[in-house]
């Protein structure tokens, strides 16, 4: 396994969470099934396999790891990146965060707002908890692979 | 003495009536505060706040009295055999940093040893660590066996190398487990070292008589003895006290500064620099006699029929993983759902308004030893009540059936 075929694994799964399971989330009505919906995109995401995960990869600040790789394709200027945690709510969280930047110019990732962004998609509530989920220091470490 | 009534008692707590729809069962990290605390607390400031030991106006007389009163009661609540065997800290983790530094050089020289267990909070770990490294001082640790309990054997044996200090849980804030502290202190005695225990979870379980016990040291935090967060208590024996080396120098803990050189000041001030927590004093002597007038084995007794029904209810869930033993437990569950993070599982109960801790509760080698990611801890107070056991384990059933699903 290498990034490039790991990128290709993740893009299909990050449009199709972008655009069916987003809505679904965004209409359920009783946190079951919200949660229910949010681990289920969890492993949508292709893992990281264990022999890639190397320490450097590593997101401090989360109660469980996780661990984040990045690629920059200069020539189109976009940032691509693919994650895994090893606790499936906060991957879920982080499958979302993923569709929302993944592509994205430095500039746009530059100015990416979390919590605006989560906001207008009715996912406020999810945002509460991500000090602890480690949501925040996986977003500030996103943030530094810009330049 | 009272009888214990449990209506009664949770009665006591405010915080329940503004939190009805919580479960409150991460007890083992901070506990609720009955009004007796809280009131006291106001009243001092309300009424009686000025600095301590230093003003010529009764105002601070009043308050230096009202703080040495709470170090008396303290010093009853525990039997200890002098009060300035009472110093006040910030908590455990500030009186295992002042017995670590305190007894470099005069106790612990180079080439020295300290015993320590692996079940120890990082509080107990991280200090010896830090001073055992600048000061050429080896520490060791006794391993678990397969019942996750510090293994005996191996601690007589290790004992054989003479470690100059044993510091240990009384109980473990992980899996709460008494460990057999008498026995262990008597053993670490006889081989000669100091001992030093982590009465962090300790304190509250059962009431501690410090001639009985005879530790060198015991120490414990007040936010987990129903008292205020922010004040704890450092007992030592007073010949164990003098060893130690003041961790801070300033206001209070000298009789005489000159640019030169300063002289300390006798016990228990010596090892108190600055202006005390006192009203955080005078809410955990408050907290201990509040605590004293209830019958504390009955107390006792009820946490353990809550923890019995809880590890009872247990057994009809599938899927779980219990790491805590029902037997010498002071009321602490900890357990991981197969398969899963414990910090989904915890998420999932959050979501259902019950309060556990998940994850390596600051245990992070004792969890690393087992190869588990954490665990989540169901730690269970005398406020808790059989509703509190029906309806976490009702939230536990609904997160183990979302994660399965
Ligand atoms: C066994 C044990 N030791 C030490 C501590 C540290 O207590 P504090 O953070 O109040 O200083 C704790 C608190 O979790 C504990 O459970």
């Amino acid at each position: 396994m290498t990034l490039d075929q790991l990128l290709t694994d993740t893009k299909p799964a990050l449009s199709h969470i972008y655009n069916e399971d987003l809505p679904e989330l965004s209409q359920a009505k009783d946190w079951q099934s919200k949660y229910r919906i949010l681990m289920h995109l969890g492993r949508k995401l292709p893992p990281i396999p264990e022999k890639m995960k190397q320490p450097s990869l590593l997101v401090k600040g989360c109660e469980s790891r996780a661990w984040l790789m990045h690629y920059y394709n200069k020539h189109q200027d976009q940032h691509f990146f693919v994650l895994d945690s090893e606790a499936r709510i906060v991957k879920g969280l982080m499958a979302i965060m993923l569709c929302l930047v993944n592509g994205m110019s430095n500039t746009e990732l530059k100015k990416f707002d979390l919590a605006h962004a989560f906001d207008k998609l009715n996912l406020k509530p999810y945002l509460s908890q991500s000090r602890g989920s480690g949501l925040n220091a996986m977003m500030v470490r996103i943030k530094d692979c810009c330049h | 003495m009272l009888p214990f009534d449990p209506v009664n008692f949770r009665g006591q707590f405010e915080f329940f009536q503004h939190n009805p729809d919580w479960v409150y069962l991460d007890n083992a990290a901070t506990m609720h505060k009955p009004n007796a605390v809280i009131d006291a607390i106001t009243a001092f400031y309300q009424r009686n706040n000025s600095n301590v030991h230093r003003g010529a106006h009764s105002l601070s007389q009043n308050a230096t009295r009202a703080f040495e009163q709470a170090r008396d009661d303290i010093a009853t609540f525990v039997n200890a055999r002098e009060r300035q065997q009472i110093v006040f800290c910030s908590g455990a983790t500030a009186a295992l940093n002042q017995i670590a530094f305190g007894l470099m050089h005069t106790v612990l020289k180079a080439g020295d040893r300290v015993l320590i267990t692996a079940l120890e909070h990082h509080a107990n770990i991280v200090p010896w660590q830090m001073h055992c490294a600048r000061f050429g001082v080896t520490l060791d640790v006794v391993p678990l066996d397969n019942q996750h309990q510090v293994d005996q054997q191996a601690f007589s044996e290790m004992l054989q190398r003479k470690p100059k200090v044993v510091s240990l849980s009384h109980i473990s804030n992980v899996l709460g487990h008494i460990q057999p502290v008498v026995q262990m202190i008597n053993q670490a005695k006889a081989a000669g070292a100091l001992t030093v225990v982590d009465g962090a979870q300790g304190i509250v379980h059962d009431s501690i008589d410090m001639q009985a016990l005879d530790a060198d040291f015991y120490v414990w935090s007040g936010h987990k003895l129903f008292g205020p967060t922010g004040i704890g208590v450092l007992y030592g024996k007073t010949a164990a006290l003098e060893l130690l080396t003041p961790i801070f120098g300033g206001g209070e803990m000298i009789s005489e500064v000159q640019f030169s050189h300063s002289l300390f000041n006798i016990l228990p001030f010596r090892l108190e620099a600055g202006t005390p927590d006192i009203a955080g004093a005078i809410g955990l002597a408050a907290a201990t006699n509040w605590l004293q007038k209830v019958n504390r084995n009955e107390i006792k007794n009820y946490k353990a029929m809550l923890l019995n029904q809880f590890f009872e209810g247990l057994k009809r869930i599938d899927g779980l993983d219990i790491l805590s033993s029902p037997v010498h437990n002071a009321g602490i569950v900890a357990l991981n759902v197969q398969g899963e993070h414990p910090a989904d599982v915890a998420e999932l109960l959050n979501q259902q308004k019950v309060a556990v801790r998940g994850g390596q509760h600051c245990a992070m080698p004792f969890f690393s030893q087992l190869g588990l990611a954490g665990a989540v801890r169901f730690s269970f107070a005398p406020y808790n009540n059989e509703a509190d056991v029906t309806t976490s384990l009702q939230a536990l059933t609904q997160a183990v059936e979302i994660l399965t699903a």
